[in-house]
């Protein structure tokens, strides 16, 4: 890394802080009483999060956020390995036909299918259930063709070494091509774990049920549905809003760097 | 550290879907309603009793939303199977699901109730489609106008202000916010939907002919009563268009001493006394060419698709939720009308009238109070209302051409559905 | 035999899910979008392309499109002017760029509701944090999101917000493929700053441009989650962009046969984008190898 000049430094310090103030001071109201922050005083309380999690449930919606997003990321990424797997090293009838009609779903736009995916998911009774809610999302074009370029980058040498050990298919996908992707594998994981972590019109149609709410939805609904007899309780919405960014702000910081060169992969390609 | 966070969420999973096996004792009425904050914990204390009544009956509550929300999330519920039992439904938009069959027909229950006699008219006819009764009523209101008493006082008005007309109201919301304007307080609140419709009729109009279901929304009058509306927020700049986007954050505005005037459903004014205390002045709505309110608020319906023993328990609970033990209860509470001849004569009723002033207004209005039509296109009519009152309200829009437009989609819309 | 059958179970997950939830739900659409249907009817009628018509004819609908366009057409030269500017000051790899970037890249993963509340307060008449500002001084309150002007413009600052940081690393990527000789030889023709910008780096990363572009033009077909949390498509239809009609239609007054209709148009739209995108995309690569 190039040395620099500590004025540009501050100086992008202080950009960067602006640009995200909006979200740092909401999270520095959640700290606020609602009373104090209407009088313009400063204080210091839990007492938000406290009522987020106790009374308004917050607590229930990150375990629904984490089994929905972690569920989704676990059978999606599982379901486009093994495809990924077929198409990077198998040549076969349909094949062609098949990875086309994967790759197309990247242009299809999900709205299309939210009301047939209503009505499917009615008629198998899954809506409110942790099903309806993951079910949809498994699939991931994007995934599969990602990882399928990712794999055929992998010489075929290594999986014909192992097959003449007697390896099976599977064996081979899972000893040489998984560790081998591995880069691709959680650059996709992480892509699906946040798309999911912050999908919300399909949460939103699908699940009635307050036990089963996302973190989203909660938060959109307290937002909309004022607890209190007055003013919105704005420092409340904030705690809300902070435990429902917190987790991924949290990933985030932890793998950015990762992220960043996935997406511009996956945009480049 | 994947792995274990893997077990992690197999075990909350699995702890999840175990309780939601859990066996419950006799029978559960699911149901679903309207009611938070004052009037939430009304209700709940009311379904407490009743449990305590009736301990082989479980009324399983749950709160949706506003009366729009929840009529949208029944609708939704049906092909998914996903309903209640036991349902709140606004007077006005239960004809949709009364004429779609989802509603059972309560006429059976209600001829071997005592109940019958003791409600009074107006209330047993709002739940009654071509002769089959749909929903027993609960919570019956009409509109009444709520007046800060400090606001007024600080703006040099008279509690007595008249207040009959429009040009009356509308004198009174300039003054205001004349002199108060600039403490960030308005002059009147946006009329909801509830209490324009209260306007348009006090204007000699209707939205909708109660007994031929015939469209009005273009009548002279009926244009005539939203322009005066519109102008309070357009033209005037005495009320808020915070309250044109969202009726509840106007509610919300005149709870915090931030309104001078706000018409609403006489169903708030518990809500409205704990927030503003003697603050809190109830006057009757305008007569502005005549003295005439809807008659608003919501019945208990039961679902057709629940088990009869289901239907029965919940029929029970609707009973109850009308007695005069609960509505007296629910009155005092709410400031929602009593509907029961015997609720008045109560201890807590009789002390609710005396020590809440304002809380009768409403049930003096009741004289010249009117049921509304109640045709399956309602539903429809009132849920597109709102875009057209803000496209009005926010002068984006002529009231006679949008309300001409408007009265055209609904007659389509009217067609369709056959009625 | 087994053998042959392989590659078949591989793939067999993916495509049934693929099938199941993408394709046939857009032959359910389009079959929804010719009958009439409100899901408490126990038949759906065959109407023809009456759906079709009533929405062409319906002034909803085109004031949806006109205010989807606008917002696409307002939005996309302040994405892309923004992110470029913002990347070619970040091109070098020093500690406070790359620290620059994360700032600017965190929205692009952060939930878009609770973006939306925070913004609700930004933007909120009282107590809101640009009010504050501008009253301050002397400016006075704008109502941003209860006027139909304002709020439009309200909608798309959140976006570019959002979405500023994912350009902006695309950008990066873009300007850092432009071989540094070409900057050297078009300062040793004696360019300025702005000249060697617009001769060099603005046609060199056109097709970054054109690739962003497409993107954030699709995005503004498919915004949701931001009007419906900040203002359900109002004030007067202001911000009713087509899927929040779209989920009006079909989720509020379930009219299901219109709602298809819109879902199909809207999926037609989208495709005819994505198309466009991918031949781009493949003149990109091109114009890279």
């Amino acid at each position: 890394m190039k040395p620099e000049n500590p004025f540009v430094a501050l100086l992008s310090l202080l950009v960067g802080l602006l640009f995200l103030s909006p979200v740092l001071y909401s999270i520095w109201m959640s700290f606020q009483t609602a009373d104090d922050f209407y009088a313009g005083r400063v204080t210091f309380t839990l007492d938000n999060y406290e009522r987020a999690i106790g009374q308004f449930n917050f607590a229930r919606y990150l375990i629904n956020s984490l089994i929905v997003s972690g569920l989704v990321t676990v059978l999606g990424i599982t379901v486009a390995t093994l495809a990924a797997f077929a198409f990077a090293r198998f040549r076969f009838p349909g094949g062609d036909l098949m990875f086309g009609a994967t790759v197309a779903t990247l242009m299809i736009p999900s709205h299309i299918s939210l009301i047939p995916n209503y009505l499917t998911l009615a008629k198998a009774g899954l809506l409110d259930t942790y099903a309806g809610l993951i079910l949809p999302a498994i699939s991931n074009g994007f995934a599969c063709f990602f990882l399928r370029q990712y794999m055929r980058g992998i010489p075929k040498a290594l999986d014909e070494a192992a097959y003449m050990d007697g390896a099976t298919h599977l064996q081979v996908l899972w000893r040489i091509i998984v560790p081998l992707s591995r880069p691709a594998i959680s650059s996709m994981a992480l892509y699906i774990f946040i798309a999911e972590w912050n999908n919300y019109i399909w949460p939103l149609v699908a699940v009635g049920k307050q036990d089963l709410y996302t973190l989203q939805i909660g938060l959109a609904r307290l937002y909309r549905i004022n607890p209190g007899e007055g003013l919105i309780d704005w420092p409340l919405v904030m705690a809300a809003s902070t435990i429902t960014i917190l987790p991924v702000l949290l990933g985030f910081l932890a793998v950015e760097r990762h992220l960043v060169r996935g997406i511009t992969m996956g945009a480049v390609k | 550290m994947i792995r274990k966070l893997h077990s992690t969420i197999a075990a909350s999973a699995f702890a999840l879907f175990a309780a939601v096996g859990t066996a419950e004792a006799a029978t559960t009425v699911k149901f679903w309603h309207t009611f938070s904050k004052t009037n939430g914990e009304a209700l709940n204390k009311i379904i407490a009793s009743f449990e305590a009544a009736h301990p082989d009956i479980h009324v399983e509550a749950e709160f949706v939303g506003n009366y729009n929300d929840l009529v949208a999330k029944l609708q939704a519920g049906i092909p998914a199977r996903r309903t209640p039992d036991a349902v709140i439904l606004e007077i006005t938009r239960y004809g949709l699901f009364a004429n779609n069959n989802v509603l059972t027909d309560l006429t059976p229950y209600f001829a071997a109730d005592p109940l019958k006699d003791d409600l009074y008219d107006y209330a047993r006819e709002i739940g009654v489609i071509n002769g089959k009764n749909y929903v027993v009523p609960f919570n019956s209101s009409t509109p009444v106008l709520y007046v800060n008493k400090d606001i007024f006082a600080r703006a040099g008005l008279s509690a007595d202000t008249p207040l009959k007309t429009f040009d009356d109201v509308l004198k009174a919301a300039k003054t205001i916010q004349d002199k108060l304007g600039a403490e960030g307080i308005s002059g009147i609140g946006a009329p909801g939907q509830f209490a324009r419709w209260g306007l348009v009729m006090s204007n000699d109009s209707e939205l909708i002919d109660p007994k031929t279901n015939k469209i009005l929304l273009d009548k002279p009058n009926t244009i005539e009563a939203y322009q005066w509306m519109a102008s309070l927020v357009s033209q005037h700049k005495v009320a808020s268009p915070d309250g044109v986007t969202d009726e509840d954050k106007g509610n919300a505005m005149f709870m915090a001493g931030k309104v001078g005037i706000d018409m609403d459903s006489t169903g708030s004014y518990g809500g409205r006394k704990k927030a503003l205390g003697d603050n809190l002045l109830v006057r009757p709505m305008p007569c502005n060419k005549v003295c005439s309110v809807p008659i608003g608020g919501a019945g208990i319906g039961i679902m057709a698709s629940s088990p009869k023993e289901v239907q029965d328990a919940a029929y029970t609970f609707v009973s109850y939720a009308a007695s005069p033990e609960a509505n007296a209860a629910w009155f005092a509470a709410t400031g929602y009308l009593p509907i029961n001849k015997k609720s008045a004569a109560l201890p807590v009723a009789v002390k609710a009238l005396e020590s809440q002033p304002g809380i009768d207004v409403a049930i003096n209005s009741l004289p010249y109070a009117h049921g509304r039509a109640r045709a399956t296109f309602v539903t429809w009519m009132r849920t597109t209302e709102y875009k057209v009152w803000q496209s009005i309200a926010l002068g984006q829009r002529k009231a006679d051409e949008a309300l001409k437009d408007f009265a055209e989609q609904t007659r389509k819309e009217s067609q369709r559905t056959g009625n | 035999m087994l053998r042959k059958l392989t590659p078949y179970f591989f793939v067999a997950p993916l495509m049934i899910f693929i099938a199941v939830f993408t394709y046939v739900p857009i032959l359910t659409s389009l079959n929804l979008s010719v009958r009439q249907w409100n899901f408490l009817t126990p038949d759906m009628p065959f109407v023809g392309l009456h759906n079709y018509e009533e929405l062409f004819a319906s002034a909803e609908f085109w004031n949806s499109l006109k205010v989807t366009v606008l917002f696409a057409v307002l939005s996309v030269p302040l994405r892309l002017g923004a992110a470029l500017f913002i990347a070619s000051r970040l091109i070098r790899e020093t500690l406070s760029s790359r620290l620059l970037r994360g700032a600017f890249f965190l929205p692009s993963v952060t939930s878009t509701v609770s973006i939306a509340v925070v913004f609700s307060w930004v933007f909120a008449t009282d107590y809101g944090m640009v009010n504050a500002i501008l009253h301050l001084v002397g400016l006075g309150r704008p109502q941003w999101l209860q006027d139909p002007y304002l709020a439009l413009w309200v909608l798309i600052i959140v976006n570019t917000w959002r979405q500023l940081g994912y350009d902006i690393v695309i950008y990066i990527a873009g300007l850092q493929a432009i071989p540094q000789e070409l900057y050297d030889a078009a300062a040793v023709d004696g360019g300025q700053r702005f000249h060697v910008f617009r001769r060099v780096t603005l046609p060199l990363v056109m097709p970054t441009t054109y690739f962003l572009l497409i993107i954030a033009v699709i995005e503004a077909f498919q915004v949701f989650t931001i009007v419906n949390v900040m203002t359900r498509g109002g004030p007067a239809g202001a911000t009713d962009m087509l899927v929040n009609l779209l989920y009006e239609i079909g989720f509020e007054l379930f009219d299901i046969g219109r709602g298809s209709a819109l879902a199909v148009i809207l999926f037609v739209l989208l495709v005819g984008l994505a198309l466009l995108k991918s031949r781009i995309i493949g003149s990109k690569v091109h114009y890279e190898a």
